[in-house]
């Protein structure tokens, strides 16, 4: 039996035909390409790892986010670094009125787990379309608890985290690395380059580089 | 033709047997006054253990308690036991010193105020059942149910319904249901769940109980057992005149008004303009846990409240009290009018989980003035944007965040037209249900890459070397330059050199330079 035969057996799935997950388009057609399904997922754990500050971890997500506020979705973001510029998200469309930011700082005295319990939250709330979330090290089965939580509410889950956690498991559907795309300073446009580290229904590895 | 007049009134007098000697009486129309009360079905709720239980339903901790009369006097005697007390062999009745020597014990004061409060407060929940609720004091109300009947399902379902009721409130109650309240009240002291609906039942149905259950003062009790009178029956059959001279002319009103024969007014319960109930806990509590039971207990009560007002309420003051007097006050709010008990409750456990309690709590309070009357209807708004299930979703989303993270907690933004960066944006509470409308933009919309996507809450001092500020390395600046200055007029003055910086490592700032002075170089964005 050749190979080809047995491609096209019905018994047979092929990884990359598959596509799980309900999803809606980045904005971004060079990162649409690489994602299974062409474009974010509507549910579950996406993470993200940004080497630094500044890359452009927001500006891939915020044309999806703003369609999500506009179609009046809430959009909640759970300890923010610092104060989501309100000018800057209006820029993009982004309905204000479907914008809350839950802010469990440790000097209000909030524990590491209350803020995990926030997200949560959030991500059963039903009516709320991604809930975004700013983290470091978290144990495997709060990951899990955080992704079971995203699909009972039919979350998108948006976790921003140092890229040392890179290196661990986790249950998320989609984990991308984001670095900075030319090491050329001098390079007029900056450009961002993203890679799957996980994909769920699609193929690890793939990397697209984007103008920003 | 008096002869022919006076027949049938003698014939009805001798069937009557002791009325026979009253001549007046038989001219009142003894008929025409039963009938003005035919209409009323009375239901009499008998607590047995209430000056127990007003002392120690605000915990759960399975302990025996027992209740005297003053634990100072050595000669107490028990006057009432819990169920765990009873178990190990202790009766009302024996005296304090004996029961010690069985088990260990919890002791309670007797406190006639609280007890005469809780029975306010039982008349105040109930009223959601009927209109007509009036106090029987010490231990006792009686409701008016003819009306409410269809309304709950019969007997079965009412009686049902106010025993599991009171039961959430911490109580255990006896019903009987008769025509007056009086004979309810009887019934339901001596033979519990008895249900008589006509006033003729009334007088083979009474007849057999013993005289004790009318609650006579002991001179009267002492004369009619002397007379050999044990049951109501007995009594009812002695000549009137001479009861009423024997002992007094009260008994006989008390007998009229038991069968019918005289209206038996009450004072009607009037609802209070606000909820205030407290719950005196049996012992000290020192973790919010202990409090919980108590605070249920209080949700109970605060829900029938509001039913009975057909409100809802969006915010319940709740204090803590130690032995000292010294008092704490908290709040829980609510986004949406609620009564519901069960979803207060886990707001109030979430409170209660964040909270350190500074003293040992010996009282706790709810309190509640904010009535919101019609809530239930749907809301003004014709165009609404959403329907109401995710309105819904989202108060107790909101409710539940606050109550175990604080108010502070949440927040929502909004466009606020400044021109400096700090100005440009507002803080602002989360939009609540009904108050959600768009804020038109009152600047035009920029170009994206205008304005960076997070702002520093405090702009951040960058060091320079060689005259470059210096950020993770030294910093490339954009050429384009953007000048915003103003603010003088309010004491946030601003001169700045707004520039777009990137890092060796490809990350991209937006930066400033002071124009005022040493032209100090800070970070205030990030283009994320």
């Amino acid at each position: 039996m050749s190979l080809d035969e047995l491609m096209r057996c019905a018994a047979i799935w092929r990884g990359g035909e598959l596509s799980p997950l309900a999803t809606r388009p980045t904005g971004f057609a060079g990162l649409d390409e690489i994602l299974p399904g062409r474009g974010w997922p509507q549910t579950g754990l996406t993470e993200f790892y940004a080497a630094t500050a500044g890359l452009g971890a927001l500006q891939l997500v915020l044309p999806a986010l703003a369609a999500l506020s506009r179609l009046g979705h809430w959009v909640i973001w759970i300890n923010p670094p610092h104060v989501p510029y309100a000018p800057a998200l209006d820029a993009y469309g982004f309905d204000l009125a479907r914008l809350l930011v839950v802010e469990l700082s440790e000097q209000s005295g909030a524990a590491p787990d209350e803020r995990l319990w926030a997200y949560e939250q959030a991500l059963r709330f039903t009516d709320c379309g991604a809930a975004l979330a700013w983290f470091g090290d978290v144990p495997t089965l709060q990951l899990r608890r955080l992704q079971l939580a995203a699909e009972a509410g039919a979350t998108w889950g948006l976790a921003f985290r140092p890229t040392q956690a890179a290196a661990r498991a986790s249950p998320a559907l989609l984990r991308l690395m984001l670095e900075a795309g030319t090491t050329d300073p001098e390079a007029a446009p900056a450009t961002l380059e993203v890679t799957l580290l996980k994909a769920r229904g699609g193929r690890t590895g793939r990397r697209c580089q984007l103008e920003m | 033709m008096s002869l022919i007049n006076e027949l049938p009134a003698r014939g009805r007098a001798a069937l009557r047997g002791m009325r026979g000697t009253q001549p007046e009486r038989i001219a009142t129309p003894a008929i025409a006054r039963p009938r003005a009360q035919t209409g009323r079905l009375w239901l009499h709720l008998h607590l047995p253990q209430l000056a127990l239980e007003v002392l120690t339903r605000g915990s759960d901790a399975a302990r025996a308690c027992v209740l005297v009369d003053g634990t100072s006097s050595r000669r107490a005697r028990i006057l009432l036991t819990n169920s765990r007390a009873a178990a190990l062999g202790i009766r009302a009745g024996m005296p304090l010193a004996a029961a010690h020597a069985m088990a260990e014990l919890t002791v309670i004061e007797r406190q006639a105020h609280a007890e005469r409060q809780a029975l306010e407060q039982i008349c105040q929940w109930a009223v959601q059942f009927t209109p007509v609720v009036s106090a029987v004091p010490p231990d006792g109300l009686v409701l008016e149910i003819r009306g409410s009947l269809r309304l709950f399902g019969g007997v079965p379902g009412l009686s049902q319904r106010l025993r599991q009721g009171l039961r959430e409130l911490g109580y255990r109650a006896d019903y009987a249901i008769a025509p007056t309240p009086l004979a309810a009240a009887l019934l339901a002291r001596s033979e519990p769940r008895t249900v008589l609906h006509e006033l003729h039942q009334l007088s083979s149905g009474l007849a057999h109980l013993p005289l004790t259950a009318l609650r006579l003062d002991a001179a009267a009790q002492a004369a009619l057992a002397q007379l050999g009178v044990r049951q109501l029956g007995d009594c009812r059959r002695l000549p009137r005149a001479g009861l009423a001279r024997r002992l007094s002319p009260a008994l006989l009103d008390l007998f009229d008004r038991l069968f019918g024969q005289v209206a038996d007014c009450r004072p009607v319960f009037e609802l209070p303009r606000q909820f205030d109930a407290e719950i005196d806990l049996p012992w000290e509590v020192d973790n919010t846990r202990g409090l919980l039971c108590a605070a249920e207990r209080l949700l109970h009560e605060l829900q029938g409240y509001l039913v009975a007002n057909s409100a809802m309420t969006r915010c319940l003051h709740w204090h803590l009290i130690d032995r000292q007097g010294a008092r704490e006050d908290f709040q829980l709010g609510l986004m949406r009018p609620g009564r519901d008990c069960r979803q207060l409750l886990l707001l109030m456990r979430e409170t209660l989980a964040r909270k350190r309690l500074g003293m040992p709590v010996c009282r706790i309070g709810l309190h509640v003035d904010d009535l919101v009357f019609g809530a239930s209807l749907p809301p003004q708004d014709l165009f609404a944007h959403r329907p109401q299930e995710g309105d819904e979703a989202y108060a107790g989303f909101i409710d539940r965040l606050r109550a175990r993270c604080g108010d502070e907690a949440l927040r929502g933004l909004r466009l606020d037209g400044g021109h400096r960066p700090e100005y440009a944006f507002r803080w602002q509470r989360p939009a609540a249900v009904d108050e959600r409308q768009r804020i038109a933009p009152t600047v035009a919309r920029g170009s994206r890459a205008q304005r960076p996507l997070w702002l520093l809450e405090r702009p951040l001092r960058l060091d320079t070397q060689d005259e470059r500020p210096w950020f993770d390395g030294p910093l490339r600046l954009c050429p384009e330059r953007e000048r915003i200055q103003g603010g003088w007029w309010d004491g946030g003055q601003v001169d700045r050199d707004y520039f777009r910086a990137t890092t060796s490592r490809g990350g991209r700032l937006w930066v400033y330079r002071e124009l005022r002075g040493p032209g100090q170089w800070y970070l205030h964005g990030f283009f994320d």
